[in-house]
């Protein structure tokens, strides 16, 4: 039983406290943690695209979101290498 | 609430009753995303900040719950790439030079001069890109990229020929200029439209797939500094 109600306020649930979560959370002084804690309203999203059946963004945007978080660590490193302050 | 707006009669009542609750959620994130950048003063901070505001603009377009809302989060989805990645990189470049030292165009912390970076990626690359010719469109694009992106990274610690990457900027153009004539036949020639489809698919498949030439271009420097 697939019950789309259940499905998409988890979505929105979990987009709005990961987004505060990111904003204000705990620990996120630290990028590496912020850019973790982005993870959570990813999640959420996908649920709500999967409320609606769009099928190939959701594979397109699970896709994009990789390729985000290998560019941001990607930058956050090599920042730290260069001994920005972060 | 929803019955003021013009509805059509093919759009299921399930996806109407959550238009309005999905849009104030989009409002919201994009709220609380922006908020977070007025406060920020690190600038990493704010670009990692930017992706909340983008998963709210992903929300809103969502809500329509129809073909249109699909056709229109891919290119979404793709401007967001884009856009991070040059910020990304002007943001290096900026340190870079305020610093006055380089750092390795993708800092690795072992040095991966491994036999089995020599075989796999060729047998992985190969079944990405088959798979992704099959799926052609937009997806299938994004599937054979990794699946270059994947290869190019994987063979980077034996040294790439910096300029292959002007060959693949070349064919990434060409296959736009496939995809526009394959829209213009739409128009002018619609019987003719089985070809146009085509053309239009896999036009979009070269491009999308030959994006990861960006990373070639912005690295160009860096990997002639490094190989030669």
């Amino acid at each position: 039983m697939f019950d789309i109600y259940v499905c998409f306020y988890t979505g929105v649930l979990l987009v709005i406290l990961g987004s505060i979560a990111t904003a204000i959370g705990p620990g996120v002084k630290d990028p590496i943690v912020r850019t973790l804690n982005t993870e959570i309203p990813s999640v959420g999203i996908s649920l709500i695209l999967l409320t609606y059946n769009h099928t190939i963004a959701l594979l397109t945007f699970i896709a994009a979101t990789v390729i985000i978080m290998m560019i941001l660590l990607r930058a956050i490193v090599r920042m730290e290498e260069l001994g920005a302050e972060l | 609430m929803a019955a003021s707006v013009l509805v059509p009669t093919v759009v299921s009542p399930e996806v109407v009753s959550l238009y309005i609750p999905a849009i104030f959620t989009g409002l919201l994130v994009g709220l609380i995303g922006l908020l977070a950048i007025s406060y920020q003063k690190n600038d990493l901070h704010a670009l990692i900040l930017t992706d909340i505001v983008s998963l709210g603009m992903l929300i809103l377009v969502a809500a329509v719950g129809t073909d249109l809302a699909e056709a229109l989060i891919l290119p979404g989805l793709v401007v967001e790439l884009a856009e991070i990645l040059a910020i990304s990189e002007i943001l290096m470049s900026r340190e870079m030079r305020k610093m006055d030292k380089t750092v390795e165009l993708i800092p690795l912390p072992l040095s991966f001069n491994m036999e089995i970076l020599d075989t796999a990626p060729t047998f992985l690359a190969i079944i990405l890109i088959i798979y992704g010719a099959f799926l052609s469109g937009f997806t299938g694009g994004a599937i054979a990229g990794g699946g270059i992106l994947f290869y190019v990274l994987s063979k980077m610690t034996r040294g790439v020929p910096s300029n292959t990457w002007e060959g693949v900027a070349g064919a990434s153009g060409i296959a736009w200029c496939l995809w526009i004539v394959g829209f213009l036949i739409f128009f002018v020639a619609p019987s003719y439209w089985l070809l146009a489809l085509f053309l239009a698919a896999f036009g979009i498949f070269i491009k999308v797939a030959f994006k990861v030439g960006l990373i070639g271009v912005i690295g160009r420097e860096e990997f002639k500094k490094d190989k030669e």
